[in-house]
């Protein structure tokens, strides 16, 4: 540390500019993966707010919620502490002046996934929904009635509750019994069954959201995943994320080239210094550990920098960026930073010991 | 053991082979005791350098025996030569070995984090005060004149203690009045601090101060002249202390 700290302290310049390349990756590093959890939570937050185990879904809908479809009495037979039905779709709300993208989820107020409204009241009239309080933000408000497309009903909104998205919509959540009524294409169906002469209708949902599972005795046609799994099959979830993931990673393979090369060239400047303390008898060991803190020194200082600035940015960002902060993996990326830039001062080590100090000496 | 601390036993050095070979070193042999200060003169190219740095084990001889305070070290890798160094040798080169980002009396506390036995602090101010150096501890080489960067050079060598002290052409970046200057503060450190002293330079008139002149002529090392006393100046050699320029080669 000794040589380390002196030679940074005598060439300040030099040396800020390593950091300052190192805390504009790092910044970069910090706000994609914001973004990257920002957009996770677009897709999940819904999902991570019911706190289930796992969910029930047809086998032949290959893991997608729009494509199960069954009967609501099933949740009876499924083993689990607690289950929930869920039946959803999505459309279009319209409450006058604004058309927002909506996922409508249909539950029974007595089940666990029915959310606590943070704003307003539940629903206990017909069409009455508890909403995404996102769609605040878009302009929408407690009392509002929305036109849906697909559907001549109109629903109102009681209250609004938090993190409810779902797939990047905002979700409304309504009773069960109401969302027959307005499913899409419900009308034809209701006349089918006039038809058909069938009585039972009401009773088909899309998933059975279950804690406690013990998915030991799957029921017939259905498929047992744990939320995990449910959440990356969302159409694009996963594709997102591995993009994201991958520009990170890219990241520190740049900061680590980028490092190494600042380094080295600093290291070139040096060899005849070098050579001289090598000839001196002073260790290429305890040269290189100088250059390793050094690198330490300037990747923490960039790190933390980094990190400040981003949370800075955090502060400042309109709502509809979805940059959410998730500090035990920003932690984790800093520290890998910081592994990165050390890995990059290896090539200034290899070139540390190497250098033959009478060639120092006889210059 | 002997009180010699350097010796040289019959060594050679050869740089390439063939139609490229050349002999810098042809057989040599040369002993040096504490507190003995030598000189080693001879035109550019003839061998001085590489002479100097086989005894300070910076690199093997091709033939021959080098031994630093007892220790053979053509049998030692470099890491161990390494070691040798630091603890037994010091060096002073023609242009400043100063680290540009330290401070003077930082040039000397890095010998202290490398390695112990170095001087206490009296023993230390004292030095500085010696090369008149006492009010530059707070400099960078870069603010020194040559001749201050050369005192420094000198006490950073002798900071650690070394009972080896190899100086290659110390003054050569200097004009004549700070050589004699530098010349005679290298040689009374050294002889206080009683270490072994080769000072090679190519400069004739700096001989007045050592106590043997060696002189290098194509590989091939001679006394020139011998003023400790023990042994009788070889006759017709003396004359060529005051000869002056005509063997400088550079
Ligand atoms: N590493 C080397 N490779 C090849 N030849 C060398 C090497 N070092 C020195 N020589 C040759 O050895 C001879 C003696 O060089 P040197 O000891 O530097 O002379 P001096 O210091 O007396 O000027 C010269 O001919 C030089 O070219
Ligand atoms: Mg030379």
């Amino acid at each position: 540390m000794f040589l380390a700290w002196r030679e940074i302290r005598q060439n300040k310049l030099r040396f800020a500019l390593v950091t300052a390349v190192l805390l504009l990756v790092s910044y970069l590093v910090f706000f994609l993966s914001g973004l990257a959890s920002g957009l996770a939570g677009l897709n999940r937050e819904a999902v991570d707010k019911w706190q289930a185990d796992g969910i029930y879904l047809t086998d032949e809908s290959d893991k997608s919620l729009t494509q199960s479809m069954m009967e609501a009495d099933l949740a009876d037979e499924v083993e689990a502490d607690e289950a929930a039905v869920l039946a959803q779709t999505n459309l279009i709300a319209d409450n006058g002046d604004v058309k927002s993208g909506v996922a409508l989820f249909g539950i029974r107020p007595d089940e666990f996934i029915m959310p606590e409204p943070t704003e307003g009241n539940g629903f206990s009239e017909e069409f009455e929904v508890i909403a995404s309080d996102s769609l605040k933000e878009e302009g929408f408000s407690i009392g509002d009635e929305l036109d849906l497309s697909g559907s001549e009903e109109t629903l109102t909104i009681t209250g609004f509750t938090d993190e409810a998205r779902f797939n990047a919509a905002p979700v409304l959540y309504m009773n069960l019994d109401d969302f027959e009524k307005v499913r899409p294409g419900a009308a034809a169906l209701a006349q089918q069954d006039e038809i058909a002469g069938q009585e039972e209708q009401s009773g088909m949902v899309n998933a059975i959201v279950v804690r406690g599972a013990q998915p030991g005795d799957v029921p017939e046609d259905l498929e047992y995943m744990e939320s995990e799994t449910f959440i990356e099959n969302l159409p694009g979830y996963t594709e997102q994320n591995l993009t994201l993931t991958f520009m990170i990673y890219f990241l520190f393979a740049i900061s680590a080239a980028v490092v190494a090369i600042f380094l080295y060239v600093l290291t070139v400047q040096k060899i005849s210094m070098f050579g001289v303390m090598k000839a001196q008898g002073i260790s290429s060991a305890y040269l290189s550990r100088s250059v390793i803190a050094q690198t330490f020194i300037l990747a923490v200082i960039g790190v933390l920098i980094g990190f400040g600035l981003t949370v800075l940015t955090g502060q400042f960002l309109p709502a509809a960026v979805p940059v959410s902060f998730d500090y035990g993996m920003m932690a984790i990326y800093g520290a890998v930073l910081i592994v990165v830039a050390i890995l990059g001062a290896l090539v200034s080590v290899w070139t540390i010991v190497k250098i033959d100090p009478l060639e120092a000496i006889s210059g | 053991m002997t009180e010699h601390v350097l010796q040289m036993d019959d060594v050679t050095k050869t740089f390439g082979s063939g139609r490229t070979e050349v002999r810098a070193l042809k057989k040599t042999s040369l002993d040096v005791n504490r507190g003995e200060v030598i000189a080693i003169i001879g035109p550019s190219g003839s061998g001085k350098s590489t002479l100097l740095t086989i005894a300070g084990g910076l690199q093997g001889p091709t033939g021959g025996e080098v031994r630093i305070a007892g220790e053979r070290i053509t049998e030692l890798g470099e890491k161990d030569r390494s070691k040798v160094r630091l603890e037994h040798v010091g060096f002073i080169l023609q242009s400043s070995n100063l680290v540009p980002f330290l401070t003077v009396s930082d040039q000397l506390k890095l010998l202290d984090k490398v390695k112990k036995g170095n001087m206490k602090k009296d023993e230390r101010d004292g030095l500085l005060e010696e090369l008149g150096i006492t009010k530059l501890a707070k400099k960078y080489p870069n603010d020194l004149s040559g001749g201050e960067r050369q005192r420094v050079a000198i006490a950073k060598a002798l900071y650690s203690n070394p009972s080896l002290l190899l100086a290659d052409e110390p003054t050569a970046s200097l004009d004549s009045d700070r050589a004699f200057e530098v010349m005679k503060l290298l040689k009374s450190a050294a002889v206080k601090k009683n270490a072994a002293t080769i000072v090679v330079t190519h400069d004739t008139r700096l001989t007045d101060y050592v106590d043997k002149v060696y002189k290098m002529v194509d590989g091939v090392l001679h006394l020139e002249a011998d003023k400790g006393g023990a042994e009788p100046l070889e006759e017709g050699r003396t004359d060529f202390l005051e000869k002056g320029g005509n063997e400088d080669g550079i």
